[in-house]
């Protein structure tokens, strides 16, 4: 007869008592998949939106730049390079901008900053959250305009309302302090007072005109990839496939925002510890069960032995019984799960009145909304560990159970 | 002519530690068991009766001397070779019946030719000719618990003889049945005996059992005090 209908019926002996059971490993499910979807979600959003402050997924610039971000250092020829990554079917958007300190003057007010040159008509705002978070006017409409969009707090600051003038004072490619006009054609608000009172776009002709940079100069070609775990894996092709000059380099978000990137690492750490210590408790719960139900029958078991079943096939029944467990626990776990799922990944919770909407961590701006988000690889993990915990909650029972001794189980039962 | 032995018990003595305290349950014994014998081992509760049976078995070792059974020594096996010597050559009858519960009358008999490995189709074969021949045609498909106790103990029967071993060891099988019951099953394996050439070596108190023995063994503190060949 065969070890698995052997192992079913068994199952199906005790129903109450299998069902309890599976329902501890559907209930390891739910926990796994709400640990593990809450952070592929915040983690992803996070790493998004910390791409779409300027810096994309991936970022060729000048070496040391990143360190010291002055406007001496400067790619040459970005534009070549924004050409020959988009043409990448992983690569969502490239993007040259200039990025650089500037102090900002409206009237007899001033305040530092940083700017970012951007060419308006190939902005996308899904990649840029300042525009994405216009609040008042729109965006300066050409490369060589004098607009400049500018955030709610900087505004504020220095009094500035839709129409006003502002004078940008940079230091130019060759050292030299250089002033320009420009006004403000839109404003912006995050919620985060440092980018709100801090960055301000500019237009990018205007920009390397003041900056007297060569026509298809930038500080950097920005990358947005369409799923951000690939970053490092396109890293290591760009740095293969384009060519760069000598000093020039391609980093991650993981490079360029390394607070952010230790962040997650540690956040994500914590995450599977939890997870473990959660797996680890339902496990002793299932391994007390499975070992209950060997006890229980150490007589059968003695039976099989005394009959000439091997010890090893002994061990293997119990063993198939919890693959059994835990493949029905992971069916009952995709169901009692899957509303859950749908919910959080449609409706989310909103964290909005305990956190605020303006929580940042990392130097980027948190959702207040926790949504789920499970990327493929991490369902199959959950599913492989969730059924790697079960059996691995078997084995302590099914060794039990080979081991027993035919006359030992046999006593007392004449 | 004188059958060839499948049993032979030299020296052999069995130490159990109830607590602190040692057990002999076996002294020195000495025994032969041969062929298409039906020989009985009598005697009281704690004569060693039982564990007899279970180092006959390869259930249990034994503190001293050695067991052959066929001429292999038991004790030089380890213990997969143990549980092939039991599912090749040895059935077993228990008091309780201990048939698998999840099993029907079918399965249960052929369970031991499952391990052995034995096809499908010969299978089928071999179990339906011995559920047949213990009287239970058309229950095949029962579980344990719907079968009668003189019932579970004729699957018990099927499966201890499907294999054809070279000894059924059965250790008091009629001591949960009624008379008219346990006398059949006496019948039954009287038959298969006489028919069959089946080997059995019983543990008993039943007087019944000892009436049709053609062997009687008595022991008594572990040790053989009767031997009585009947003719």
């Amino acid at each position: 007869m065969r070890l698995n209908l052997l192992a079913w019926r068994n199952l199906k002996r005790n129903k109450r008592r299998t069902l309890i059971t599976a329902f501890s490993v559907a209930f390891g499910v739910l926990l796994a998949v709400t640990f593990t979807a809450s952070g592929d979600y915040s983690y992803t959003n996070m790493i998004n939106t910390s791409a779409a402050m300027g810096m994309g997924h991936l970022t060729f610039e000048p070496q040391e730049y990143n360190d010291n971000p002055t406007l001496e250092k400067r790619l040459p020829d970005a534009e070549a390079i924004r050409k020959q990554v988009t043409a990448d079917k992983a690569v969502a958007a490239a993007y040259i901008r200039i990025i650089g300190p500037a102090m900002f003057a409206s009237g007899a007010r001033s305040t530092g900053g940083t700017f970012m040159a951007i060419d308006p008509a190939a902005e996308n705002p899904e990649h840029n959250i300042l525009l994405r978070n216009l609040v008042e006017g729109k965006l300066f409409t050409e490369s060589s305009d004098r607009g400049v969009v500018v955030g709610a707090r900087m505004a504020e600051k220095l009094g500035l309302k839709l129409g006003r003038k502002l004078i940008f004072t940079v230091t130019d490619k060759n050292g030299e302090l250089t002033s320009e006009l420009s006004r403000v054609t839109g404003i912006f608000r995050t919620g985060d007072d440092a980018v709100d009172g801090g960055i301000v776009l500019l237009p990018m002709d205007l920009v390397r005109r003041t900056l007297q940079y060569e026509d298809r100069a930038a500080s950097l070609v920005a990358v947005y990839i369409e799923d951000q775990r690939l970053a490092s894996a396109l890293q290591r092709k760009f740095a293969q496939t384009v060519p760069l000059n000598r000093g020039e380099s391609i980093f991650t978000w993981k490079q360029t925002q390394a607070d952010l990137a230790g962040l997650i690492a540690v956040d994500r750490m914590f995450n599977y510890l939890m997870q473990f210590l959660v797996g680890l408790v339902i496990a002793a719960g299932i391994m007390n069960t499975i070992l209950m139900s060997v006890m229980e029958r150490s007589r059968e078991f003695g039976i099989m032995i005394a009959l000439g079943m091997p010890p090893v096939q002994v061990t293997g029944m119990v063993l198939v019984e919890s693959f059994w467990i835990g493949i029905s626990g992971l069916l009952l776990g995709v169901l009692i799960t899957a509303p859950w799922f749908v919910y959080m990944s449609r409706v989310g919770l909103d964290f909005s009145r305990h956190i605020g909407e303006d929580y940042s961590a990392g130097g980027v701006l948190i959702d207040p909304v926790m949504r789920f988000r499970l990327y493929g690889e991490n369902g199959l993990i959950i599913m492989a560990a969730v059924l790697g915990l079960t059996l691995l909650a078997g084995l302590y029972p099914a060794l039990r159970a080979g081991r027993i001794a035919p006359v030992e189980s046999l006593k007392g039962h004449h | 002519m004188e059958e060839k032995p499948i049993v032979e018990i030299e020296g052999v003595s069995k130490t159990y530690q109830a607590g602190k305290v040692p057990v002999q349950a076996v002294k020195e014994l000495n025994l032969i068991i041969r062929k298409r014998e039906f020989s009985v081992l009598c005697g009281p509760s704690g004569s060693g009766k039982t564990t007899i049976l279970n180092l006959i078995g390869a259930l249990d070792t034994p503190t001293r001397g050695k067991i052959f059974l066929e001429g292999r020594d038991l004790g030089e096996l380890g213990r997969g070779d143990q549980a092939r010597v039991r599912r090749e050559r040895i059935g077993f009858v228990f008091q309780s019946y201990n048939l698998i519960p999840v099993m029907t009358a079918y399965e249960n008999a052929e369970f031991v030719l499952s391990l052995q490995n034995v096809d499908r189709e010969e299978r089928f074969r071999r179990v339906n000719r011995v559920l047949q021949e213990v009287g239970l045609e058309g229950l095949a498909d029962r579980r344990p618990d719907e079968l009668s106790g003189g019932q579970q103990q004729r699957v018990a029967i099927a499966r201890a003889i499907v294999s054809e071993p070279a000894i059924v060891l059965a250790d008091e099988p009629t001591a949960n049945v009624d008379s008219a019951t346990a006398e059949g099953l006496l019948d039954l394996m009287e038959k298969l005996n006489r028919e069959k050439g089946v080997t059995f070596l019983f543990s008993t108190h039943d007087q019944r059992v000892m009436d049709r023995a053609r062997r009687l063994i008595r022991l008594q503190d572990g040790r053989v005090i009767e031997d009585e060949v009947r003719p």
